[in-house]
């Protein structure tokens, strides 16, 4: 055999299992085959777009898990109790509150609702609760719960669009890509973000909402499923045991390296890395998704079978994938969406999605904090868009969508917890003190993590495009 | 045609210079000439009054320089005429008027003027009182025009430039090559070599058809000596049918084709017709300007054809919106806009979507202007066109003749045996109906997934996610001594579409069979034997769509079925069917009854949303009328309504013996014309309305809030359209956009040819050819180019052709390390760009490198294999009957492309996602990019075939037939050290196959000659999957 071909497979071998995050490999190949024309920095910056990298400034948050209850869950029912609400159950809605409106489903002439759910103060904050949420009732004082949120749009789709990128049209990256974009992942063998997907069906919108819009595809989110394969292709295929898929990405590794070195196109080294990064995945997301290293008390906390899919085990998953460094987890749990039509009321269907989100979304902040993370993983709950205070005149209880006000919380990641901000009407129609208009919530989001959300910023169409649009103020009450 | 041209916006304002002017002196003259005759005030005079306050106040911010708001103040016909909110100004009622609003701050508006003092008093009394005399206006008062003036390069004439001198004359081989060598001259950089043929035949393969070229293609152009030999293979080429079919999927990323709707419903649209002309439009090199008008207008030509029509499509790619609860009109506007959008991008390279909301920030577009492009696109309807071809034409043509012969005589027949209806109602009032118990099912199960759940009622409602077919089977105890019926009712419900009670798209089902089994119960209430099957006599429905009555479920076939659709009125109320024992059940302790719903129409979808069960002990002479109809019968007959009074009419019709003949001829032929229909292609096109809309400013982009009224123009910064052009519509918008007076098209358009051929475009941003974006790289190359192109015809194979052949083309892409530093991104040209195929395109390599390419073109969208697990993200599951024939190694461009959840090799190769136009692809290289080409099954399963084509076609010895295999991928001979890497895979390979034949069998070709042995064979494919897997054999060298 050629010696330069022992001594390049030596190469590859040493390298391909130490972590070439930086590029390493290549850069050690460049040198070897004396092409010193392309400078390391360059070689780095080209091979790995997921690099970490530094913000605009000292960042509170490195990561982000974004527990996204889509459908829109009841604030009225959960967060954001209105006696008044209750003294006009069943009369007419106040023409001025809708004078101009529209809905989704439901007209001008919509009867107020009150609920029949119970609420009371908790910790030391006092923050207001209803018994539906007797889990985050004990975290309270780790949490910032909004009950100002205003958002745009009220249909499901754009919405969604709209709090995952800032538009309510196609095109525009999500959050989660300009994470990535702007600072990076810290996981060399994950992708840098990641989202899951539990309740009966996917999101409505699918993939753009965790697109990258004009941003490089490198920042998309990759959907991690729950079957054997929880990335799509992860699998050696069949026929081809781990010895000859060892052997296979060796050899056109050495092919690879091989056409660099006559052609110096830096485009090959990137993509040796990606086959490094790709066969490193094969084995640390499997890794991931395997729970048998999980204590029956840290199940039993988050209340897992690990045997089934739930929102449960995608929480505990997602620890263990900021654990490993991973920058932007989203968890999306469907069937929010309480109209009041036979499973999709606010009776028993909401007292289940209350039970399966309730207790795993608690058990993540409080695993976050015995591990000493929750200071610097920013979570996030909510939908997006509230329901109205009007109820929803179909089989049973239900509200329509309503966008002027609506409830999410925060915790962790210099988030300032035992807090309870913003106040809404009477009727918990308006946002009417400290409202924060989804475009402030991202500039929150992206401040956290040492973004300034008016530099973030992409030339795509000759504008310089950002998350915020042409709005956001950062909402210094949220941070601590 | 187009020569000088006045203003666009102000076209109310005519405009004669010196004589106006003079006019208005004596017009004034005459007026302070008038003295009043009585007491009262003289009349406000806007010339010497009001004027002079709006020039010192108001001019900076609304006059000809600058128009906020879309308003000017400097003549009173203008500010009469208002800006982007309508009028500004109400004669004779000042209150109403927004600009007495905006100087006294009152109403919603800004106050004005802005940033600056307020007007005093006294100025704002006289503005009122101007007003509420009416105001009062010179007639002959002259604006300075508004023509826009911009020098930027883009918005000028094509200028023609001779080529440019060069000093190295003999590499020049068109005139490309002097521009591009001029440039590289004055910057002191040599061009490269010209790449070796091997890489050009290649290079030209895949710039041109997208495949790779064969080894005799290749054997052949590497020992053509004949001169031209190039040329020839450039023209062989462009002469491919397989040309069309790459560069009409360059056009459709612009038109954002796609095969279904989008959003979160995202259900299946029909539109392949649109990307078969397409194809077609290419591949018969149909000039780029009759391309433009076909696709933008194609409705409106004189005497259109079927292929004018279906060019239309282009501006039917929009999304449409089906989630609940919608505003039609607001997704009607939304995809109007992204006409807008998309006909500026493409054509203009203008980012004119700006406008939408405010005043492009630095493009010369205003928002009024941006509301009159918009208008030209808001007279369309946009209806589904079947596509028959001849045979399916006549056909059709003969089925509906009939139909109407045969609903006419069944009409006459109705008509007379419902003379007989009181008669029949009167003798139905004396009898009595049979009672009925709900079913409650223990165990509820469904072949498919539809998953049923219960509601108070006893009724089941089938969940969201939902297949195409199922078959439901509830079984229920009955504790009924005596069964002589089963009853089942299709329920409404809000849930459903249109209210259900069905789960298609209308909210119809087809019970394709109902089937009843039954098993006795024991005393102790549980069940004996095993279930037998009761056969059913009969079968009565209150209603029955044509063709498809309930006799139909119970017929043992299951293309026929019980369906609830109507002539008149609405189909979504409730149903039921009552089925007829034979001889009833007669059990002591009562019956276990197993009831299997079959629903397998040919159509996906068509289940039922909600129903019930029921079982009765009745006569079946007391069961013969539906206890829904005995229910309208208890109505007084002047208290019903007309859907009461047909139901009744349909039922007692049903009892006519002589209409039951004319009846299944008629529902014969329907069924032969809904299948016939079914066959007939359809597709989305353009149609021009009679009245047409009228069009409103937007205020800020809202749809709801309606400001100034406009009508069909083009931005005023470009040419105007024709002086005859009175009332544009979207054919004078196609017209002016290829006329060759228009200054971007022609330009836009070659610069997006050129980017796929070199990887960046002479702009390179190409969707701006604006202020904002970046100026070309040879300008005068630009311009002779879009020169040039118009010279030849806008035909785009002589444009190709005239690049591929120039030496700029061909220069070997290696990168020199000169250029590295000077030049890393290529702009000069000094070398060719290796650029990483698309998505499609690395699928149609695989295949045509492994020889298992169909190489048919055009047709419906096919389902090549994909991994599982794709709709765990989707709202609603996707079709996707994977292909078994030749259909599953159809090139990429044809496979079935959802919006919501496309096939996944797509978008990991940065295949655009079809929402918005795409104008350019993004390349990037990802990990999942690795994963998808080493462990997509159905990469595995091409790598089979190359190796079964590499083992059967290629020599016998390991080096030459690891030669052919190299050949086969990459077209060049293997480099000694790539053929010794790749024979010490080989060995290592079949040495660890040929100890574990397990291993071997998945893995080696499945035709491979029967001497070959699963080792050899897999050893083979492991090569195969190598050099599938290589960055050259995904690139562009």
């Amino acid at each position: 055999m050629d010696p330069k071909q022992n001594v390049l497979r030596e190469i590859t071998r040493r390298h391909f299992f130490a972590d070439c995050r930086m590029g390493l490999g290549s850069v050690a190949l460049a040198s070897l085959l004396g092409k010193d024309a392309l400078s390391a920095a360059t070689i780095t910056h080209l091979d790995n777009p997921l690099a970490p990298r530094q913000g605009h400034f000292a960042a509170r948050a490195k990561r982000v898990i974004f527990l996204f209850m889509a459908g829109g869950p009841s604030q009225l029912e959960l967060f954001d109790y209105k006696p008044k609400l209750q003294e006009l159950n069943g009369q007419v809605i106040p023409p001025s509150y809708v004078k101009n409106k529209r809905f989704a489903f439901i007209k001008q002439d919509a009867k107020l609702l009150g609920t029949n759910r119970k609420f009371q103060q908790h910790g030391q904050c006092g923050a207001e609760l209803s018994a539906l949420l007797p889990h985050l009732a004990t975290a309270v004082d780790d949490v910032a719960i909004i009950r100002s949120m205003k958002t745009d749009v009220f249909n499901h789709g754009p919405a969604k669009l709209f709090t995952n990128t800032g538009s309510p049209r196609f095109g525009r990256p999500s959050m989660g890509a300009w994470v990535t974009y702007g600072i990076g992942s810290e996981s060399s063998s994950l992708p840098g973000f990641v989202v899951l997907q539990s309740g009966p069906r996917g999101p409505r919108g699918g993939t753009p909402l965790w697109g990258s819009g004009f941003l490089p595809t490198t920042y998309q989110g990759v959907p991690f499923l729950n079957g054997v394969d929880p990335i799509l292709n992860l699998s050696t295929p069949k026929g081809f045991t781990s010895q000859t898929q060892g052997d296979f990405v060796s050899a056109v590794k050495d092919l690879n390296s091989l056409r660099y070195a006559q052609v110096n196109d830096p485009e090959i080294s990137t993509r040796i890395s990606a086959y490094e990064m790709a066969y490193r995945m094969q084995s640390s997301a499997p890794e991931l998704m395997d729970l048998g290293s999980e204590t029956k008390e840290t199940l039993d906390m988050y209340g897992v079978d690990p045997a089934k899919p739930s929102f449960a085990r995608n929480c505990l998953l997602a620890r263990r994938l900021v654990e490993k460094g991973v920058r932007f987890v989203q968890l999306y749990h469907t069937d929010w969406d309480h109209h009041g039509n036979p499973g999709t009321h606010l009776g028993e269907p909401l007292d289940d999605r209350c039970r399966e989100v309730d207790q795993p979304s608690v058990a993540l902040i409080k695993d976050l904090k015995r591990l000493g993370m929750l200071d610097d993983t920013l979570v996030i709950w909510g939908g997006e868009f509230g329901r109205t205070p009007q109820g929803e005149p179909r089989d049973t209880l239900g509200r329509d969508h309503h966008i002027e006000a609506y409830a999410m919380w925060l915790a962790g990641g210099g988030v300032k917890g035992g807090q309870t901000i913003g106040k809404t009407d009477e009727l918990g129609y308006y946002s009417v003190e400290d409202p924060i208009h989804v475009h402030d919530l991202q500039a929150t989001v992206l401040h956290l993590l040492g973004l300034d959300h008016l530099k973030l910023t992409y030339r795509f169409q000759s504008r310089d495009y950002r998350l915020t649009d042409v709005a956001g103020n950062v909402v210094n009450k949220l941070i601590a | 045609m187009m020569k000088s041209r006045p203003h666009m916006t102000s076209v109310t304002l005519s405009v004669v210079c010196g004589i106006a002017t003079a006019l208005f002196v004596a017009a004034v003259f005459v007026r302070a000439d008038e003295k009043p005759k009585d007491d009262k005030p003289a009349l406000v005079d806007y010339a010497t009054q009001i004027k002079p306050i709006f020039a010192e106040h108001c001019h900076d911010c609304h006059s000809a320089s600058e128009h906020k708001s879309g308003f000017r103040l400097d003549t009173a016909a203008l500010a009469l005429r208002g800006g982007d909110r309508g009028a500004d100004i109400v004669p004779g009622k000042s209150d109403q008027s927004l600009l007495y609003q905006a100087i006294t701050g009152a109403g919603d508006v800004a106050a004005m003027p802005a940033d600056s003092p307020r007007l005093s008093t006294e100025q704002i009394a006289l503005i009122k009182r101007w007003i509420d005399e009416g105001a009062k206006t010179p007639k002959d008062e002259v604006a300075e025009s508004a023509h826009i003036k911009s020098d930027h390069w883009a918005f000028q004439s094509i200028k023609h430039s001779a080529p440019p001198d060069v000093a190295d004359k003999s590499w020049v081989r068109n005139p490309i090559d002097a521009f591009v060598l001029a440039r590289l001259e004055a910057e002191g950089l040599k061009p490269s070599p010209p790449a070796d043929r091997a890489t050009l035949i290649r290079r030209l393969s895949l710039d041109l058809c997208g495949i790779t070229p064969t080894p005799a293609e290749v054997d052949h152009f590497l020992h053509d000596q004949q001169p031209a030999a190039y040329e020839r293979l450039v023209d062989r080429m462009l002469a491919s049918p397989h040309y069309g079919e790459l560069w009409g999927r360059h056009w459709l990323d612009v038109a954002r084709y796609a095969d279904s709707n989008g959003f979160t419903i995202d259900s299946a649209r029909s539109i392949w017709k649109y990307r078969d002309w397409v194809i077609d439009a290419y591949n018969r090199d149909l000039p780029f300007d009759q391309f433009t008008i076909e696709q933008l207008a194609g409705d409106l030509l004189p005497d259109a054809t079927t292929e004018q029509l279906i060019a239309t499509g282009f501006h039917r790619n929009t999304l449409v919106n089906e989630e609940g609860g919608t505003d039609k009109e607001q997704f009607r506007i939304e995809s109007i806009h992204d006409r807008v959008n998309t006909t500026g991008a493409a054509y203009l390279g203008l980012s004119v979507g700006c406008a939408q909301c405010h005043a492009h920030k630095y493009d010369p577009i205003s928002q009024r202007e941006y509301y009159e492009f918009f208008a030209l696109f808001n007279n369309c309807d946009e209806p589904n066109f079947q596509v028959p071809t001849s045979q399916q034409a006549q056909h059709r043509e003969r089925l509906t003749g009939e139909l109407a012969a045969v609903q006419k005589q069944l009409e006459q027949r109705d008509a007379d045996y419902l003379k007989g209806l009181p008669a029949w109602e009167a003798e139905l009032a004396k009898q009595s109906g049979g009672t009925w118990t709900n079913l409650d099912p223990q165990t509820i199960t469904t072949r498919v997934g539809s998953v049923l759940s219960k509601l108070g009622d006893q009724s089941l409602a089938v969940d969201f996610s939902i297949p195409a077919n199922d078959t439901f089977t509830l079984v229920s105890d009955v504790p009924l001594e005596t069964i002589t019926a089963v009853r089942l009712e299709a329920l409404t419900h809000a849930s459903l579409p249109m209210m259900g009670p069905g789960r298609a798209a209308n909210g119809n089902f087809v019970l394709s069979e109902f089937e009843l089994e039954v098993q006795p119960l024991d005393a102790s209430g549980n069940p004996t034997g095993t279930p037998q099957r009761a056969p059913l006599d009969r079968a009565i429905a209150d209603h029955s769509q044509v063709g498809y009555p309930a006799a139909a479920a119970i017929d043992g076939n299951q293309k026929t079925g019980w369906s609830i659709d109507v002539d008149k009125g609405s189909l979504n109320i409730d149903r039921e069917a009552t089925f007829l024992i034979s001889g009833g059940i007669h059990n002591p302790h009562g019956s276990r009854l197993t009831v299997h719903l079959h629903q397998n129409h040919s159509e996906a979808g068509y289940l039922l949303g909600r129903f019930r069960l029921s079982a009765s002990s009745a006569t079946p002479a007391s069961l013969e009328v539906p206890a829904s109809v005995r229910r309208i019968l208890a109505i007084a007959a002047d208290k019903r309504s007309d859907d009461h009074r047909r139901q009744l009419e349909a039922i007692f019709k049903e009892s006519d013996p002589v209409r039951q003949p004319i009846s299944e001829r008629l529902g014969a032929l329907k069924n032969q014309l809904d299948q016939l229909d079914r066959e007939i292609p359809t597709t989305l096109i353009m149609h021009e309305r009679t009245e047409p809309r009228e069009t409103h400013i937007h205020i800020r982009g809202d749809f709801l809030r309606h400001g100034a009224r406009v009508t069909g123009s083009v931005p005023a910064v470009l040419p105007p359209l024709p002086a005859d052009v009175k009332n544009p519509t979207r054919l004078d918008l196609a017209r002016w956009l290829v006329d060759p007076v228009n200054p971007l098209t022609a330009r836009v358009t070659v610069n997006r040819v050129w980017q796929p051929i070199f990887g960046v475009g002479l702009v390179q941003t190409e969707n701006d050819f604006g202020t904002q974006g970046s100026p070309p790289s040879h300008p005068e190359l630009l311009d002779w180019l879009a020169g040039e192109y118009m010279r030849l015809g806008w035909s785009t194979k002589s444009l190709l052709r005239l690049i591929v052949t120039s030496a700029t083309y061909q220069q070997s892409s290696e990168l020199r390390e000169e250029l590295h530093a000077r030049d890393p991104a290529n702009r000069l040209l000094a070398r060719q760009s290796r650029i990483r195929l698309e998505a499609e395109t690395i699928r149609d390599v695989c295949l045509s490198a492994s020889g298992l390419l169909t190489p048919q073109v055009g047709g419906p969208s096919v389902y090549p294999p994909q991994p599982e697990g794709i709709y765990v993200l989707t709202q609603q599951k996707k079709a996707w009957p994977e292909e078994q024939g030749p259909a599953r190694y159809r090139r990429g461009m044809y496979t079935y492309f959802w919006r919501s959840s496309p096939y996944p090799f797509l978008p990991t190769f940065d295949a655009p996602d079809a929402n918005t136009t795409c104008t350019r692809r993004v390349r990037s290289n990802t990990p999942l990019q690795a994963l998808s080409l080493a462990n997509d099954h159905s990469f595995v399963e091409i790598a089979r075939g190359l190796a079964g084509r590499i083992v059967r076609q290629g020599p016998a010895a390991d080096a030459e037939r690891l030669r052919f295999a190299f050949r086969l991928c990459l077209a060049r001979e293997p480099h000694d050290n790539e053929r010794d890497r790749l024979m010490q895979f080989l060995s290592t390979e079949r040495q660890r196959f040929a100890v574990n034949e397990a291993e071997a069998r998945p893995v080696a070709p499945l035709d491979a000659d029967e001497g070959l042995s699963l080792a050899e064979g897999a050893a083979w494919t492991a090569v195969a999957r190598v050099l599938m897997n290589l960055d050259e054999f995904i690139t562009r060298e």
